[in-house]
């Protein structure tokens, strides 16, 4: 089993910190390990969540349209039906169980029926009014903003690490360590919540393999032109080449040397989407059992400005069916593997007349794992009528997006998102 | 990753120069330049070189028509509901049409297949490789990928901006790009691909489409640093607002600018109400019916209600060009394209003062060109850019000689290097940073790039080996020749080292052109020289 290795790595690297840590006070106890771990940054320490998976949907994902109180006359007056979760009707939304707000119908897309599963079987809990608490309603700042894990705009320009990369403590290595990938992102450009760690590898498909382009030849040739050198190109095609060569030598392949095709467990199956594609690649990456601590997903599309209806409906079934898959094809991580979904913001609570919604503010996120304390609707419901609105207009941020990814990755959030406090909401079980 | 190193050398060799305000030198261009006197890494040399630039010949560019009038890209699909099989090598027949001709290629009756719908990005992008290897005019083929990417569309995604991308390209991108920015901004917002890309042709008095006008501010115009949304809840609390000369801009001002742009639309056969209908064109046109024309109030300007048929909209226009935050921002992104990834102060100050001076010019954005190439900063700063996959495919072909033919399977290449033209599905077109780039997926595309160029894998043309290779030579001699002719100057001995010893080649054996053994071996040389991190930044 793949798993207890990782955990005592990860244990052993936190003792030996620990250690140095705690050489100021004397005999380290428990109490003590855990706060040298913070003080020291923590750096390999287990996070409560074990290896996270962030899902962020780009182009803000009109959550009011995913998760939304169905039978709320706010919520009816503001949407005509095409952009509301619907309470009755052929295209009825799926009832939730929750006790953020007993009194009214909170309902799931119909097209979520797969997370509407992994709620009912308390794996999934969702965060609901959570956000940014900075007033911008731009797509570019906001994702700024949340991938560098603050909340401020005149922090931006002094922040130019990613949270991810801040929580692994590997912010500023110039490579990782050969033969392990702590981190990917799926798209083509590094992730950004991954920027200053060199060993982050971004990998969007493994389908072809990683090999150099030019056998062993050409291999040979981009060890040596990158063996030295000192500026961010060689350094990053070094760590590229490490990364590369560690993932490619451990895909399985057929007789003639082609990449085999992945066998998922559980009887999952990836569609050819973008969240398909992406999540199958990081099942891949974690079963490589090469130290993958974290994962940045990025699933686009979310943008509905014009004609929101069938395309939400499409985005929701293709990200429901893709993270379904992951989940049972993953089921044997258990509570070392977490799901976290994010979007930028919210969208505008009353529709446009393109049939569409603008940009808004509070959102929801989505928590899915094997520690989840799942079934539930978390944080605090602000209410749909005018005076409730941010700025008069858009559902308003009672809970910060860094309360729920502090509590995921445990101390090191002092790191990850420096100045922020926030009481956790008991996302995970105890 | 600032990497921006001045260097105490004034002189400007004309690879550096060519590498940022071209694809990249062809080795004539060096040769023909040191062997004259005046140098081209004088100033002089520079500023003569960007007269003849900025006033491009369009009937003076014979390589690039005698490559278009031979293209063809491959077209098949099996035969489906409503239309027929093809399989052919097809001529880039959309390049000179009108929006009416191509308009049915968006349109869901009559039925089209799929590959047809994607055509004209394949096309728009099979002659934008043509013109960055082959134009003479290449500096404004440099600008025209930066403004591709400034006034970004997607025509990966919406069939109708596919169907509108060869004429955004020509009659928007290509015919202003070098012009004046107000009527630039016009046209852009009147074309076919920004009309559907960001929404404004369904947007309705009543609750107007934000999308086109937020990114109009956001990143056409005055961009998120003067967003002050987070900062200011009321249009007048934002300083200088009450006297009409705000700092900048907040949720309110796009609110408003968004209702100014209602009406602006496409002849896309849309209802008028009863059975009236838009005709099926494609082409803009303005509904006074669907505009909300009651007053407004953009920028801490009063817009009286009711104004003439697009006045509200050009006033916008007016107003958000003029703003002095437009010019930093712009001028920001084209020294950040120019020169380096975070451009000195006092550089985009520079270029900014040249832009407002200007403002009123036909050839403002020429001007501005030119004073950022001729600044100091342009000639001390050094390796702060890394080639974007076009950038290291065109200045691949230039430099090692290759007559480059665009084909199907180097457009799916570039696609898959993370640069798929005119397929960036976000409205701030493909990052302008180093650090976006070098992905480690993305890294092994840009190998696979240059070595199947280098050994011509999707018949993009063959390298010219017998013109520069006419003897036999040491593989040593081979590879400092490689890169002297690929990045001009001294070679670099560990890059030589680095190759000869991956290559398993002793310094002193000889490889002999028109022999497979050599002739692959020269190939794959010009290709490694071409992964070393020199060829790969400018």
């Amino acid at each position: 089993m793949t798993i207890s290795r990782r955990s005592m790595m990860r244990g052993g690297l936190a003792a030996g910190l620990g250690l140095a840590g705690c050489g100021l006070t004397g005999l380290p106890g428990i109490r003590s390990l855990a706060f040298a771990a913070d003080a020291s940054a923590g750096v390999g320490a287990e996070a409560p969540a074990g290896t996270l998976v962030v899902v962020f949907l780009r182009g803000g994902a009109d959550m009011l349209a995913l998760v939304a109180p169905a039978d709320d006359p706010d919520y009816h007056a503001a949407r005509t039906p095409d952009l509301r979760v619907m309470a009755e009707g052929q295209k009825a939304g799926i009832r939730l169980e929750q006790t953020l707000a007993p009194a009214l119908d909170f309902r799931l897309h119909p097209d979520a029926a797969p997370l509407a599963d992994l709620y009912a079987g308390r794996q999934l809990a969702i965060v609901h009014a959570v956000g940014l608490t900075d007033g911008t309603r731009s797509h570019f700042v906001a994702q700024d903003l949340m991938e560098r894990g603050i909340a401020r705009e005149e922090d931006l320009a002094r922040t130019g690490s990613g949270w991810v990369a801040r929580w692994l403590g590997e912010e500023g290595r110039g490579e990782g360590e050969p033969g392990r990938v702590p981190a990917i992102g799926t798209a083509s450009a590094p992730a950004a919540a991954l920027a200053g760690m060199g060993g982050a590898l971004a990998v969007p498909d493994l389908r072809g393999g990683l090999a150099p382009p030019g056998g062993p030849q050409a291999a040979a040739v981009l060890a040596a032109l990158y063996r030295q050198g000192d500026g961010s190109y060689e350094r990053t095609a070094r760590a590229a080449l490490d990364g590369l060569t560690t993932v490619d030598g451990r895909l399985p392949r057929e007789a003639g040397g082609k990449v085999a095709a992945y066998d998922a467990e559980g009887g999952a199956v990836y569609e050819e989407t973008e969240a398909g594609r992406a999540l199958q690649t990081v099942a891949r990456v974690l079963k490589m059992d090469i130290g993958l601590r974290a994962a940045c997903v990025d699933v686009g599309g979310w943008d509905t400005h014009e004609n929101q209806q069938g395309r939400f409906a499409n985005a929701v079934g293709q990200l429901s069916r893709a993270i379904a898959a992951f989940h049972a094809d993953t089921q044997r991580y258990d509570r070392d593997l977490t799901m976290v979904v994010m979007s930028e913001f919210g969208r505008r609570l009353r529709g446009n007349r393109s049939q569409g919604t603008d940009h808004g503010h509070g959102g929801a996120m989505m928590v899915l794992g094997g520690r989840v304390a799942g079934g539930r609707l978390l944080g605090r419901w602000p209410g749909l009528a005018s005076h409730q609105l941010d700025r008069g207009v858009d559902l308003a941020v009672t809970t910060d997006y860094r309360t729920v990814l502090s509590e995921l990755i445990g101390p090191p959030a002092a790191r990850s998102f420096p100045g922020f406090q926030g009481a956790p909401l008991g996302v995970l079980r105890g | 990753m600032g990497g921006a190193v001045p260097n105490p050398s004034s002189a400007l060799p004309a690879v550096i120069a060519l590498n940022r305000l071209a694809f990249g030198p062809r080795p004539a261009d060096l040769e023909a330049g040191s062997s004259q006197p005046d140098r081209p890494d004088h100033r002089d040399w520079l500023a003569r070189w960007l007269d003849r630039q900025l006033s491009p010949n369009d009937t003076d560019d014979p390589e690039v028509e005698r490559h278009l009038a031979a293209a063809k890209l491959r077209i098949r699909y099996p035969a489906g509901d409503g239309w027929e099989a093809v399989d052919e090598d097809r001529p880039l027949a959309c390049l000179g049409q009108p929006i009416e001709s191509l308009w049915s290629l968006a349109a869901n009756r009559p039925a089209v297949a799929g590959p047809e719908r994607q055509r004209p990005r394949l096309e728009v992008a099979a002659a934008t490789l043509i013109r960055a290897v082959h134009s003479h005019w290449q500096l404004r083929e440099v600008l025209v990928d930066f403004w591709h990417n400034h006034f970004n569309v997607n025509a990966a995604g919406e069939p109708a901006v596919a169907a509108a991308l060869p004429v955004y390209d020509r009659d928007v991108i290509r015919r202003h790009a070098l012009g004046n920015f107000r009527a630039f901004l016009e046209a852009v917002a009147t074309s076919s691909a920004m009309q559907v890309y960001l929404n404004n042709r369904s947007s309705r008095a009543g609750s107007a489409n934000e999308n086109y006008a937020r990114e109009l501010f956001e990143l056409h115009t005055l961009g998120s640093g003067a967003y002050l949304n987070a900062l200011y809840n009321r249009w007048r609390d934002v300083p200088g607002a009450v006297r009409g000369t705000p700092d900048g801009y907040i949720d309110q001002d796009v609110y408003e600018a968004a209702r100014a742009f209602t009406g602006w639309t496409l002849e896309d056969g849309a209802g008028l109400g009863g059975d009236a209908k838009l005709p099926v064109t494609g082409r803009f046109t303005y509904v006074e019916g669907w505009h909300d024309g009651y007053q407004k109030r953009v920028l801490g300007r009063e817009f009286d209600p009711f104004q003439s048929p697009m006045a509200d909209g050009h006033r916008v226009l007016d107003l958000v060009a003029d703003h002095p935050a437009t010019a930093r921002h712009v001028c920001t992104a084209l020294c950040r394209r120019l020169v380096a990834d975070d451009p000195p102060a006092g550089l985009v100050a520079l270029a900014a003062r040249v832009w407002t001076e200007n403002r009123s010019k036909p050839d403002q954005i020429a001007r501005v060109v030119r004073a950022i190439a001729l600044s100091a900063d342009f000639a001390g700063i050094r390796d702060a850019k890394v080639k974007r996959p076009l950038e290291l495919v065109a200045s691949f072909a230039r430099g090692a000689g290759i007559d480059l033919v665009p084909t199907n399977p180097l457009l799916g290449e570039l696609d898959g290097s993370g640069q798929r033209l005119f397929g960036w599905p976000a409205p701030t077109g493909h990052p302008d940073r180093m650090e976006a780039w070098l992905g480690a997926a993305a890294m092994r595309r840009r190998w696979g790039l240059l070595l199947g160029l280098a050994e011509n894998r999707w018949e993009t043309g063959a390298i010219d080996l017998a013109a520069r290779f006419p003897a036999p030579l040491p593989a040593a001699a081979a590879v400092d020749r490689w890169q002297g002719i690929l990045q001009d100057g001294q070679p670099e001995a560990a890059t030589t080292a680095a190759i000869l010893s991956g290559m398993g080649l002793a310094a002193d054996v000889l490889l002999a052109p028109g022999t497979k053994a050599g002739d692959d071996r020269l190939r794959r040389v010009a290709a490694f020289v071409a992964m070393a991190p020199r060829f790969n930044q400018r």
